[in-house]
């Protein structure tokens, strides 16, 4: 079942090679994710076996990840029926290159081996090099070349990492992830120390943590805003799985807090940063990416504290990925009417869409954590968690960055939606397939915020025991 | 036959410093391709005259794709572009040596307090692609061309595949197969990308952003 889940989305895109319409390319990319994410919803009922030898395993993290990947995909094909009405340019290489990458993150989702993990994110990255560059232009050509050397590097980094922890559960043999949790009295914890250094900084990298994250602003600010969705959503969401398993293993060998302490310096540092840069931004897309560096500083900050913190963590996985189809959805609609997303192009667009306006107030206040949105409860257990466990300035420290990063936001987004109106160059009515696919993700997040179905609970505390945090 | 893996490493991080040591981005490909082939000849040495598949399968494909295919992509990458050498390197070609040399030191340094479990194949394993990671790095960041750029990155993963043989049982054969197609698929879009960027060049070379990229592709 779960090589069939892996295969489905491959070989589609091969079926896109050969000389088809660009209507039923768009068709075949909605039935795909209507398959995957249908036979996602199966294995909330049922887990699928191990499969290959035990390389292939669906734990539930694994599950929690692969459902924001199956729904971020379906609601960006809702998306797509409307974008590509107004759109003269192929959706050929777009969707060969998006299917690969659901491809490739489901087999991150399910991966319990630490090389075939290496090898799929890998793969992630450079499936949606491709993506970026779609507009063909100079700055998109420049922000492809950045994101491609900067990621590849720091995976490569993750690649020492994961040799250095093959090094380390020498006495194990093999790098499947049991064996080295049933083992792991006999790991060496010098090399595992070295290889946890080279872990986080490797896929940190690829996750836009604070001092690798340069690639981010760039690369989300030229993709159009499916592409942002699935990069800010899925694929940073899936480097952070690599640090949960890693975690695991440290866990389980008795270096939480030398892990901890590495996560917790960072995620500060990803809190830190996007709060200096923001006040300076002048395009949504762009302001959107920094707030994404933050949602990443909060997700290491929830893992490095541990207990409600881990709980807010995966939970924050959840709403972030909502969050961000919301954010970058909007940006992308936005985008399109009037070819630019700069805040001095786009003025008044309450006035001239105003559908399009709510949901672009929307999107800002869910990216910022404001109530009815489920952020909110996220980032409240994360900093209650820095609260609990007597990490005061840090809890205020963090309190303070997420405020100046509601102010930039603000500043952006309410001088776009208000303001004097400028007519669109483009001028196109708004869709509804488009909004669809926005407002679906805006209504889930306040059903989360106001009430946690029970099933989803037990799902994230059956992850947290996973990940083994005192 | 430890002194052929001996032999091996060394030539490898005497090559990552010639590399270092050169101006012209066809020589230094050529350098990298000579590299990529010793390395593919690791495998061989490895378990004293007892050659299993697995080292045959290993040595004879990073042969093919590191030796030959990413070479000649490379060229490929290279074909169109006036320049062929590089442009004003940050740091000048003696200093960037000396450099080198002290990296590699600090490398041996380094590897001196860590220590391989079970019994190494040969002591030089561990500093000798601690140094060339190093060196590769230096390539990158010294380096302003793209090409140069990537061929940096290529001898870091070198550095890396160096280190990984020294634990070959651990990895199956099907994911060491998986981390060199990766790589190879990685260098294959960063030379399409690299000319993509040619082509924007030559369409419009006087634009404002591209007279602040001259500078790094």
């Amino acid at each position: 079942m779960l090589t069939l889940l892996i295969l489905l989305p491959f070989i589609s895109a091969l079926g896109i090679f050969l000389p088809v319409s660009k209507k039923f390319i768009l068709k075949l990319f909605i039935a795909v994710s209507f398959c995957h994410g249908l036979i996602v919803a199966l294995f909330w009922m049922q887990r699928p076996p191990v499969e290959f030898n035990g390389f292939l395993v669906l734990d539930p993290l694994g599950l929690i990840l692969l459902s924001i990947v199956s729904f971020l995909f379906l609601s960006v094909s809702v998306f797509m029926i409307g974008y590509f009405k107004h759109e003269p340019r192929s959706n050929r290489l777009l969707t060969v290159c998006l299917l690969c990458l659901l491809s490739t993150m489901t087999l991150v989702a399910v991966s319990y081996h630490f090389g075939l993990l290496w090898v799929s994110i890998e793969a992630t990255t450079l499936f949606s090099a491709p993506l970026i560059s779609y507009h063909r232009n100079q700055q998109s050509l420049q922000a492809t070349w950045r994101y491609l050397l900067v990621c590849s590097v720091g995976i490569a980094l993750g690649l020492m990492g994961t040799f250095f922890l093959a090094i380390a559960a020498h006495d194990v043999h093999t790098l499947l992830l049991p064996a080295i949790l049933k083992g792991s009295s006999s790991l060496s914890l010098n090399w595992m120390k070295l290889s946890i250094i080279f872990f986080i900084v490797g896929y940190g990298c690829k996750m836009g943590l604070a001092p690798t994250h340069s690639w981010k602003p760039d690369a989300y600010g030229q993709a159009t805003g499916m592409v942002g969705v699935i990069m800010a959503g899925a694929l940073t969401q899936c480097s952070f799985l690599a640090l949960l398993r890693i975690a695991q293993v440290c866990n389980k060998a008795g270096l939480t807090e030398f892990y901890s302490s590495i996560l917790i310096v960072s995620g500060m540092l990803s809190l830190l940063v996007p709060a200096l840069f923001i006040l300076g931004e002048k395009s949504i897309k762009r302001a959107f990416a920094y707030s994404s560096i933050e949602n990443m500083g909060l997700l290491v900050l929830g893992l490095g504290l541990g207990a409600v913190g881990l709980f807010g963590a995966l939970f924050h996985m959840i709403n972030n990925a909502l969050a961000k189809s919301v954010m970058f959805l909007t940006a992308g609609s936005i985008a399109q009417k009037y070819g630019s997303s700069r805040a001095d192009e786009v003025k008044g667009i309450i006035h001239i869409y105003p559908l399009t306006g709510i949901l672009l107030v929307a999107a800002f206040l869910a990216g910022t954590g404001m109530f009815p949105f489920a952020t909110f409860h996220s980032e409240l257990l994360i900093l209650n968690a820095a609260i609990t466990s007597r990490h005061y300035c840090l809890a205020a420290g963090g309190v303070v960055c997420l405020g100046v990063m509601f102010i930039g936001v603000a500043k952006i987004v309410l001088g776009v939606v208000h303001g004097k109106p400028r007519e669109p160059l483009l001028a196109k009515k708004e869709n509804t397939s488009m909004n669809a696919a926005i407002l679906l993700a805006v209504v889930l997040l306040v059903g989360l915020g106001l009430w946690m179905p029970i099933g989803l609970e037990k799902m994230i505390n059956n992850a947290v025991k996973l990940i083994g945090a005192v | 036959m430890t002194s052929w893996v001996d032999v091996i490493c060394i030539t490898v991080v005497f090559l990552s410093l010639i590399i270092l040591s050169n101006y012209r981005v066809a020589a230094m490909i050529r350098i990298f391709a000579i590299q990529s082939f010793v390395l593919g000849l690791l495998p061989f040495f490895l378990h004293a005259f007892c050659i299993s598949n697995r080292d045959v399968i290993l040595g004879v494909v990073t042969m093919v794709l590191k030796a030959v295919l990413v070479p000649s992509i490379l060229f490929w990458a290279i074909r169109h572009v006036s320049m062929r050498s590089e442009v004003k390197p940050i740091i000048g070609l003696s200093a960037s040596i000396i450099l080198g040399a002290m990296i590699i030191a600090g490398a041996f340094w380094v590897s001196l307090s860590l220590k391989l479990p079970g019994k190494p194949a040969s002591d030089l394993i561990l500093p000798c692609s601690l140094s060339t990671v190093l060196l590769g790095f230096m390539i990158m960041v010294t380096r302003t061309r793209a090409v140069t750029q990537v061929l940096g990155y290529l001898i870091m993963e070198n550095g890396i595949f160096l280190f990984a043989v020294s634990l070959f049982d651990v990895m199956p054969v099907l994911i060491e197969m998986g981390i060199l197609l990766d790589i190879f698929v990685a260098v294959f879009i960063m030379a399409i990308v690299v000319n993509h960027i040619n082509e924007e060049f030559e369409k419009n070379p006087a634009s404002v952003t591209f007279s602040k990229m001259g500078e790094t592709f």
